[in-house]
């Protein structure tokens, strides 16, 4: 009787554990020269504090924009 | 960031024609604090759903998190040049990046 409940435990919940967790992310390639730089929006800030208005990077076509990202604030990196 | 810092007169011609934006997934207040704390001369920017790192290709092995990887949009909306991931301890990557952007702005 015991290894009935197991079992049917075990199948329903297997699948649950066996899940990716949500914050799980697949790491696609970075995008190549020549690929058209994809617009966003993100909030801005400078030293002098947050922006008034987000970020956006097709308000800045027509110059040179470099993207660094970084890992974390306050980090080497 | 620092090296950034340092060397934005030459490197990124002080903000003329070149915008440097620096991206994480941090949250903008911890950003706006880090950049005033430090006097960094350029835009930060919070990518804090790693949205903008999805789409292009900069996220980190850990999950929440941006890489290192740069990019340079030039005019055209385009990507010019990347370094991926940048090597920030590394000299010749700056003076990439500067030859790269010489060879697009001027």
């Amino acid at each position: 009787m015991r290894m009935l409940i197991t079992a049917a435990l075990a199948l329903t919940l297997g699948p649950a554990l066996a899940a990716q967790p949500a914050a799980a992310q697949e790491p696609s390639p970075p995008l190549e020269v020549g690929a058209t730089a994809p617009d966003f929006t993100i909030p801005g800030a400078t030293r002098y504090g947050v922006l008034k208005e987000p970020i956006k990077l097709s308000d800045f076509s027509g110059k040179t924009v470099v993207l660094a990202f970084f890992f974390r604030a306050r980090t080497r990196g | 960031m620092h090296a950034y810092r340092d060397q934005y007169a030459q490197l990124f011609n002080d903000g003329q024609d070149v915008i440097l934006i620096a991206i994480s997934a941090d949250p903008i207040d911890t950003l706006a604090a880090w950049a005033r704390d430090d006097q960094f001369q350029y835009v930060m920017a919070s990518d804090a759903d790693t949205e903008v790192g999805r789409m292009y290709g900069a996220l980190a092995g850990r999950a929440g998190l941006t890489n290192r990887n740069l990019f340079v949009v030039g005019p055209d909306g385009k990507i010019a040049y990347r370094a991926v991931p940048f090597r920030e301890v590394d000299p010749t990557a700056y003076e990439e990046l500067g030859a790269a952007l010489d060879a697009i702005v001027r």
